[in-house]
């Protein structure tokens, strides 16, 4: 009897053998480990991610949704609401508007690099991690240096642990639960000191934006500035763990982009189709309907695989290779359609400069386990740790 | 399915059946129709999906949202009176035969 129960361990740790069968033979999968159905081909993804009508993010958009996050967010808001948060925001992170970031994520790569020098074995975490918190701050304009709130190191340990979830109760656990805490208390108060002294940047500007005269709602304020945090670090983080990861284990792919970083952007996209750190999100059903000889009903919640859709052989041949000459159009590793990934740019800007600097200085490198521990959770995958020997 | 023809930079004509609900963006990617880029993903975040609609089918889309019309300020192309993002256009059997032109740059 197949099942796919995405809080399991196995889940975790290689997903992509349950998503052939799923694709193959169960389309439209109810889970009952998820309480879910699960569209698992490119089309019917691709499909319901436009059709936000019948697909509805407004009951929250994680697969183990935070409480009461839902409906006060960009990802957990329906158009026409979503649209006006989403217009508030977007402008910073258009990709004409990022490049005066360009020199000082060199500068924050070259500095978390130069703190490996001269090691021959390390997490590649203890990088990107690093690199991600201090990126995000300077993007979002988060109080660092001399005015920091917390330091660097919490801020992404909260980050990764808020989007995890509990494998035997397959829900939140307490730690979850205190880091999301966590999370909320330190953007509420990150928006208390920007709007005291307010100043150009996105937080500043967010906490001030009306729409149609009206001031946002306070819950708006405080959760997005914590999804956007969140998300930040937790995605950009865990992808750069993955893509490290294809470069550790793919050699030859490695040495080309060394030798020429101009196609590290190429060997980036393939990485987003083939291990996007976003595997899974999830939607509500606001009518019946009927897929692959199913009836999915009204209030179901429906997962979107897109780490699935990524592999699916009708979209993509040879979709179990790692082709870094594929250019894979229209990949679903940012997600798509109104709800695509606000962080596009800044996220392809980031890794590809990240890893033009890590390539100065490690240019060889190979992972050192073959197991890795990977991180529990329905939404995400990336591993925890990835220790990489230098060569 | 709808029948939609893009004309590429080089005037070369494809013509794509789309499903209904897809976005024009979404199925020229799916399709390899080169002149479309679809950098956002859809989210009308980019202006990278700009084309050109026919002017005798203007009235058959749906109009612009304003936030279509900003996103335009910032093609790479000339904007014409006839430009849309064709991430915010959603196939439908009233835009069947329609022919979309694609500008000589997305970036």
């Amino acid at each position: 009897m197949f099942s796919f129960d995405p809080y399991s361990p196995a889940i975790d740790a290689d997903p992509f053998p349950y998503y052939q069968r799923l694709r193959d033979e169960f389309p439209c999968f109810w889970s009952p480990e998820a309480q879910m159905w699960v569209l698992s081909r490119y089309a019917d993804i691709v499909g319901a991610g436009a059709d936000w009508k019948t697909y509805s993010s407004a009951s929250g958009n994680l697969m183990t949704e935070l409480p009461n996050r839902a409906g006060a967010t960009l990802g957990t808001t329906d158009p026409p609401r979503h649209d006006r948060l989403r217009a508030l925001i977007q402008h910073a992170f258009m990709k004409r508007n990022l490049e005066s970031l360009g020199e000082p994520i060199r500068a924050i790569a070259r500095g978390a690099a130069e703190e490996l020098r001269g090691e021959r074995q390390f997490d590649f975490k203890d990088f990107s991690a690093k690199f991600t918190v201090r990126v995000l701050m300077a993007a979002l304009g988060l109080p660092s240096g001399d005015e920091a709130l917390v330091d660097e190191a919490t801020v992404r340990e909260k980050a990764v642990l808020m989007v995890q979830s509990d494998p035997h109760t397959r829900a939140k656990g307490p730690e979850h639960l205190a880091a999301y805490h966590w999370m909320q208390d330190y953007a509420a108060r990150v928006i208390a000191l920007r709007r005291a002294a307010p100043r150009n940047d996105l937080i500043s500007n967010f906490a001030a934006a009306e729409i149609d005269g009206d001031k946002l709602d306070e819950r708006e304020v405080l959760l997005t500035t914590t999804t956007l945090i969140m998300a930040g670090v937790e995605s950009l983080g865990g992808f750069m763990m993955m893509f490290a990861l294809n470069l550790a284990d793919h050699a030859d792919a490695r040495r080309q982009c060394v030798a020429n970083p101009a196609l590290l952007a190429d060997a980036i996209e393939e990485s987003l189709r083939y291990n996007t750190s976003a595997q899974r999100f999830r939607r509500r059903l606001t009518r019946d309907v009927t897929l692959h000889g199913q009836t999915m009903r009204e209030g179901d919640f429906v997962c979107l695989a897109y780490g699935s859709g990524n592999r699916d052989e009708r979209q993509y041949p040879k979709a179990d290779a790692y082709d870094i000459t594929r250019k894979p159009r229209g990949h679903l590793g940012f997600g798509g359609g109104v709800h695509a990934c606000l962080g596009t740019a800044i996220a392809r800007l980031s890794v590809r400069i990240a890893f033009e600097e890590f390539h100065k200085l490690f240019p060889d490198y190979r992972r050192v386990h073959e197991q890795l521990p990977w991180m529990p959770s329905s939404t995400f995958r990336s591993p925890l740790v990835l220790d990489l020997a230098v060569q | 399915m709808t029948r939609i023809t893009y004309i590429e930079p080089t005037g070369e004509a494809r013509r794509v059946d789309v499903a209904d609900g897809w976005s024009l963006m979404q199925a020229a990617i799916t399709n390899s129709v080169d002149g479309i880029v679809g950098e956002c993903g859809g989210s009308c975040a980019c202006a990278t999906c700009h084309c050109y609609v026919d002017e005798a089918r203007l009235g058959d889309l749906p109009p612009p949202e304003p936030g279509e019309l900003d996103m335009l300020e910032n093609a790479a192309a000339e904007r014409r009176p006839n430009s849309r993002l064709a991430c915010q256009i959603k196939v439908s059997p009233a835009l069947d035969g329609l022919v979309l032109r694609l500008p000589a740059t997305q970036e």
